[in-house]
C-alpha cells in the first residue's frame, strides 16, 4: 500500500485561502502539495512533474476548470491519466455533467472539510486509510 | 493570529471591495447580468471563506445575501435599490466583523444577533423568503419507521422552495448526488392555496430522503443548494454493501462508471486512464489490493483496444460485489506486462472484415471437399487428361481464394495513420515553442490505412523529418517577411495510397535545401569526394542528406532522447521495406516523400545457398548479381572487396559469416548478390542462386528473437525452414 508521503497532489484554484487551506490538510495528512492559480499554470506544473491527484476549482481566470480539464485529457499518457477531483461553489446538476463531459473524475461542492478532503485523497492516491 | 486569519482577512477585504463594486454599478445598471454575475460570485465566495474558519455566523448573513442575488440572476425579481442595499448592509456587517477579527483575532462575540439582523431584512425582501430553520421533528422518525430496512446512516429533508425551478435548479437531479441514496419520498409542501391563486411554476415539493453516507457527503452533494436542508446523522455507521465498499469509495467508484460512458474519442484515453487508475487506487485504499490488480488489467486491455468496454465491466463487477479477478483471461500471465506491450498485441478489427474471413473460411471448406473429390477419382482410375483438368480447376479456385484469404487477413492488420498524426500537433508546438519560429501543422489524409507494422514505426522517422524541416527548412519570421511569407510556416503531414503502396509526405515551405551548405558539409564529413560532388546534380545533392555521416552521429534530440541522423529516417523506411526521397524546390520549401508498401507481411525474397544451408534475401534490396572471377577480389584490410563499375564492393562471404561450412565444389567464379541496405552497399558470396519468392515474413521469437542478421522466417513449400538475412545488420 502507497504511503501518503510519496504522493503529489497537485491543487488548482485561484482563491490563495482555498489554496492553503487544502494544502495545510493534505501536509498534514503527509502529502506533497503544490499549487496553480489557474489551468494554464497547471499544465505547465504538470509537464515539469506529473501529480498522482488533481484538486480543481472550475471559476478561474485564464483557464478555466472545465477547459483545463479536458486539454489534460488529451494530452499523453500518463499526464492525461492523472485523477482529477473537482471542487466547485456550483451546486448543479448541469455543473457535475459538464465536470463529467470535461472529465473530471469527482464533483464535490464546496465548503468541503478538510476531513473529507483527505480522505478523497486518500481514495484516490490508493494510500493508506 | 494564525496563518488562516491572516490570509482569511486579506482575501475578505478584497471580495468585499468588488462585490461593493458590483453592486454599485448594478444600482445605476440593472441590467448588467456581468456585475450581477460578479457580485454573485463574490458574495459566494465571500461565504465559503467564513467556512473555512469556521465563522458560522457570517456565513448564514452572506447565505441569505446569495439567495436573493441568485433569485435576481435568474430573473424571478427584479434589481431594486432596496435589494442592492440590502447586500451592501450585509457586507457592511461583514467588514465590522473583520475589523474586530483583525483586532484580536478571534470571531467577534456577538455575532449571531448581528447575522440574523441582516437575515431579517432579506426576509422582509421579498418572495426568494430565507428559510427559516425547523426544529428536527416528528418527520425523522416517521420516515425511519417506514423503512427499517433501509438501515441508513443519515436521513435528510430538503425544501427547495418555490422558485427553484425558476432559478434553473433540479432538486431531483440534486439528490441523485446524494453517495448511496436508499429511500426518497415526496411530500407535498405547506397547505394548498385556492386553485385560482395557484402558481404552477412554483416549487411546493418536500424532499425526504434516507441514504448510507455521512452527513458531511450529503452536505457536499447537496451544497449550495437554495432552499432548506436538513440532515441528520443517525449515529451508526452504514452497513457496507454488497460490494463490500463504503458508501463514499462506491459513490465514488460509480462516478468513474459515468464517466467512461462518454464516448468522445479525444481524451478518452486520459479519461479511462484516469477511472480505471482511480477505481484501482480506491480498491488499495479500501485494502483490496487483487481486485485493483485485476481493474488495472481491465485498464490495459480498454487503452490495447482503444474503447472503455473492459475497464466498465470490470468496474461493474466491483460494483457488484463479484471477483474482478476472473476478467483477466485463464491461463499463466507474465507478470510484468506493460499496457503498451499490451497494446502491440491486440488489434481492434471491424466486423465487417471478421465477416469476410469467416466467408471465405465457408469457401475455402467447399474447395476442400471439392478436392477431395479429385482424390476419389485418382482412386477411380480417371485417365490423368481428365485427372490433370480437374485439378488445375481445383487449383484456380484455391489460388483465388488464397489470394483472398491474404488480403484479407491483410486488411486486419491495418491502421489507420491517424494514429501516428495524431501525436505530432502536440509535439510541433513544444518544437514551435523550443526552436522560436511559428509554424503550424496540417495534417491531410489521417484515414489512410496501412499495416500495423508500419503506421506504429513511423512516428521516430517522421518525428525526426519534422525537427529537420523546422529546425532547418523553415526560415526565421524575419527572414520569412523579406521573402514576402506569412511569418508562420505551414508543414503539411499528408498521407495517401497509391495502388500497393502508401506515400507519406512532409512538406514545408520554408528555403528549401541549401545546396551549397550541403556540398560543403559532405566535403567536410567525407561522405563524397570533391570531384564526384562537382559531378552530382542538384537532386544527387539533396539526397546526400541522407547518406550516412552526413548527420553527425552525436546529435541528440530531446524529443526522441536518441541521436538520429537522417541516414537512420532512410535506414528505418528500407527497414519497413519502402524507401525516402527530398524535394527541395529553393526559396519554396522542401518535401520529405516515404514510400512504404501498404503489407509489410508479404516479402519477395530471392534465395541463395551458402555453405549447404538455404537464406533469404529481401528482393528489394538487391541491385544485381554477378559472378565475378576469384583473382578479382582483393584483399583490403581484413576484409575483402572486388570493383564493379569503377566503385568499389566489399564482399562478405555469406557461408563463413554465417558460421557455416565451407563449400566443397568451389569454382573459380564466385557467385556475388550485390545488395545495398541502409545507405551501405555490398557483396554477398554465396554458392548458388535460387529462386524468387514471395513469403510471409514471420519475425523470430522467444529466445531467437535478438539473433542478429536475421530477420525472419518463412516455411518453403517442402516444409523446410527459410532464413531471411537482415542485410542492415550484416552490412553495417
Amino acid at each position: 500500500m502507497a504511503e501518503a508521503s510519496s504522493k503529489r497532489v497537485l491543487v488548482v484554484d485561484d482563491a490563495s485561502l482555498v489554496r492553503l487551506y487544502y494544502r495545510d490538510a493534505l501536509e498534514r495528512a503527509g502529502y506533497q502539495v503544490d499549487e496553480a492559480l489557474n489551468g494554464l499554470e497547471a499544465l505547465e506544473k504538470l509537464h515539469a512533474a506529473p501529480a498522482d491527484l488533481l484538486i480543481v476549482d472550475v471559476n478561474m481566470p485564464q483557464m478555466d476548470g472545465f477547459t483545463f480539464l479536458k486539454v489534460l485529457r488529451r494530452q499523453a499518457l500518463p499526464v492525461a491519466a492523472i485523477p482529477a477531483l473537482v471542487i466547485s461553489t456550483e451546486a448543479g446538476a448541469q455543473d457535475r455533467e459538464a465536470a463529467r463531459q470535461a472529465g473530471g473524475n469527482f464533483y464535490l461542492v464546496k465548503p468541503v472539510s478538510q476531513e473529507t478532503l483527505v480522505e478523497y485523497a486518500a481514495m484516490f492516491c490508493g494510500a493508506a486509510p | 493570529m494564525n496563518e488562516f486569519v491572516e490570509q482569511f482577512l486579506i482575501e475578505c477585504r478584497e471580495l468585499i471591495e468588488q462585490a461593493t463594486d458590483d453592486l454599485l454599478t448594478l444600482e445605476g445598471r440593472p441590467d448588467d447580468a456581468e456585475r450581477l454575475d460578479g457580485a454573485f460570485r463574490a458574495f459566494h465566495t465571500l461565504k465559503g471563506a467564513a467556512g473555512i474558519v469556521d465563522f458560522d455566523a457570517m456565513g448564514r448573513a452572506l447565505h441569505a445575501a446569495e439567495e436573493v442575488l441568485s433569485s435576481l440572476r435568474a430573473g424571478a425579481e427584479p434589481v431594486t435599490p432596496e435589494l442592492i442595499s440590502d447586500c451592501l448592509t450585509c457586507l457592511d456587517q461583514v467588514v465590522q466583523w473583520l475589523d474586530a477579527m483583525q483586532a484580536d483575532g478571534e470571531i467577534p462575540a456577538g455575532a449571531d444577533a448581528a447575522a440574523e439582523a441582516v437575515i431579517q431584512r432579506f426576509r422582509r425582501a421579498g418572495p426568494a423568503a430565507v428559510a427559516t430553520p425547523r426544529a428536527p421533528a416528528a418527520w425523522r422518525d416517521a420516515l425511519i419507521a417506514r423503512h427499517p430496512e433501509a438501515a441508513a446512516a443519515i436521513v435528510l429533508r430538503y425544501a427547495p422552495g418555490p422558485d427553484a425551478f425558476l432559478r434553473g435548479q433540479d432538486p431531483l437531479a440534486l439528490l441523485a448526488g446524494v453517495p448511496d441514496l436508499r429511500v426518497l419520498e415526496i411530500e407535498d409542501g405547506p397547505a394548498w392555496p385556492p386553485l385560482e391563486a395557484l402558481d404552477p411554476f412554483a416549487c411546493r415539493l418536500v424532499f425526504l430522503a434516507l441514504a448510507g453516507c455521512s452527513a458531511e457527503q450529503a452536505r457536499a452533494a447537496l451544497g449550495a443548494a437554495p432552499g432548506e436542508v436538513e440532515i441528520l446523522a443517525l449515529g451508526a455507521a452504514a452497513p457496507e454493501a454488497a460490494s463490500g465498499l463504503s458508501a463514499t469509495a462506491r459513490a465514488v467508484i460509480e462516478a468513474q462508471l459515468l464517466l467512461l460512458e462518454n464516448a468522445e474519442a479525444e481524451g478518452l484515453a486520459g479519461r479511462m486512464g484516469s477511472a480505471g487508475g482511480a477505481v484501482a487506487n480506491i480498491l488499495r485504499w479500501a485494502g483490496r489490493p487483487a481486485a485493483a490488480a485485476g481493474v488495472e488489467r481491465a485498464l490495459a486491455q480498454s487503452q490495447a483496444a482503444g474503447g472503455p468496454q473492459s475497464l466498465s465491466v470490470a468496474v461493474g463487477r466491483v460494483l457488484a460485489g463479484e471477483a474482478i479477478e476472473d476478467a483477466a483471461p485463464a491461463g499463466p500471465q507474465p507478470a510484468e506486462r506493460t499496457p503498451a506491450e499490451a497494446a502491440a498485441r491486440t488489434l481492434r478489427v471491424d466486423v465487417e472484415r471478421i465477416d469476410a474471413l469467416v466467408n471465405l473460411t465457408g469457401e475455402l471448406l467447399v474447395a476442400k471437399n471439392a478436392l477431395g473429390h479429385a482424390v476419389s477419382q485418382a482412386q477411380g482410375r480417371l485417365d490423368t487428361a481428365a485427372l490433370a483438368a480437374l485439378l488445375k480447376d481445383q487449383h484456380a479456385v484455391l489460388h483465388r481464394l488464397v489470394d483472398d484469404l491474404q488480403r484479407s487477413v491483410l486488411s486486419i492488420r491495418v491502421l489507420q495513420m491517424r494514429q501516428v498524426f495524431q501525436r505530432f500537433p502536440r509535439l510541433v508546438r513544444e518544437m514551435v515553442v523550443t526552436l522560436g519560429k511559428p509554424a503550424h501543422l496540417v495534417t491531410e489524409g489521417d484515414e489512410t490505412e496501412a499495416d500495423k507494422t508500419i503506421v506504429e514505426s513511423l512516428f521516430e522517422p517522421l518525428l525526426h523529418v519534422l525537427r529537420n524541416a523546422l529546425d532547418h527548412g523553415v526560415e526565421s519570421p524575419a527572414a520569412r517577411a523579406a521573402a514576402g511569407k506569412p511569418p508562420a510556416a505551414t508543414i503539411t503531414l499528408r498521407a495517401r495510397r497509391l495502388n500497393d503502396n502508401v506515400i507519406v509526405e512532409v512538406e514545408d515551405d520554408g528555403a528549401g535545401v541549401d545546396l551549397a551548405r550541403v556540398r560543403a558539409v559532405a566535403a567536410q564529413r567525407g561522405v563524397a569526394s570533391p570531384e564526384a560532388l562537382a559531378a552530382m546534380s542538384d537532386p544527387e545533392v539533396v539526397d546526400l542528406v541522407f547518406a550516412a555521416g552526413f548527420s553527425t552521429a552525436t546529435q541528440v534530440t530531446s524529443l526522441s532522447g536518441r541521436g538520429v541522423g537522417m541516414d537512420a529516417v532512410r535506414a528505418a523506411a528500407e527497414r519497413l521495406g519502402g524507401r525516402v526521397t527530398m524535394e527541395s524546390r529553393a526559396g519554396a520549401g522542401a518535401t520529405v516523400r516515404f514510400i512504404l508498401p501498404f503489407a509489410v507481411l508479404m516479402s519477395r525474397i530471392l534465395t541463395v545457398e551458402a555453405g549447404g544451408q538455404l537464406f533469404g534475401i529481401p528482393l528489394e534490396a538487391v541491385l544485381e548479381t554477378v559472378r565475378v572471377a576469384r583473382g578479382d577480389i582483393k584483399p583490403v584490410g581484413a576484409s575483402r572487396a572486388f570493383v564493379l563499375r569503377h566503385r568499389t564492393v566489399p564482399v562478405i562471404d555469406l557461408g563463413q559469416t554465417l558460421g557455416a561450412r565451407p563449400d566443397p565444389a568451389a569454382t573459380d567464379e564466385a557467385n556475388i548478390v550485390v545488395v545495398s541496405a541502409g545507405g551501405h552497399l555490398g557483396g554477398l558470396e554465396v554458392d548458388r542462386l535460387g529462386a524468387r519468392l514471395d513469403v510471409m515474413l514471420k519475425p523470430m521469437e522467444g529466445l531467437l528473437s535478438g539473433l542478429a542478421g536475421i530477420a525472419g522466417t518463412t516455411l518453403l513449400g517442402d516444409g523446410r525452414v527459410l532464413l531471411v538475412l537482415d542485410l542492415q545488420e550484416l552490412l553495417g
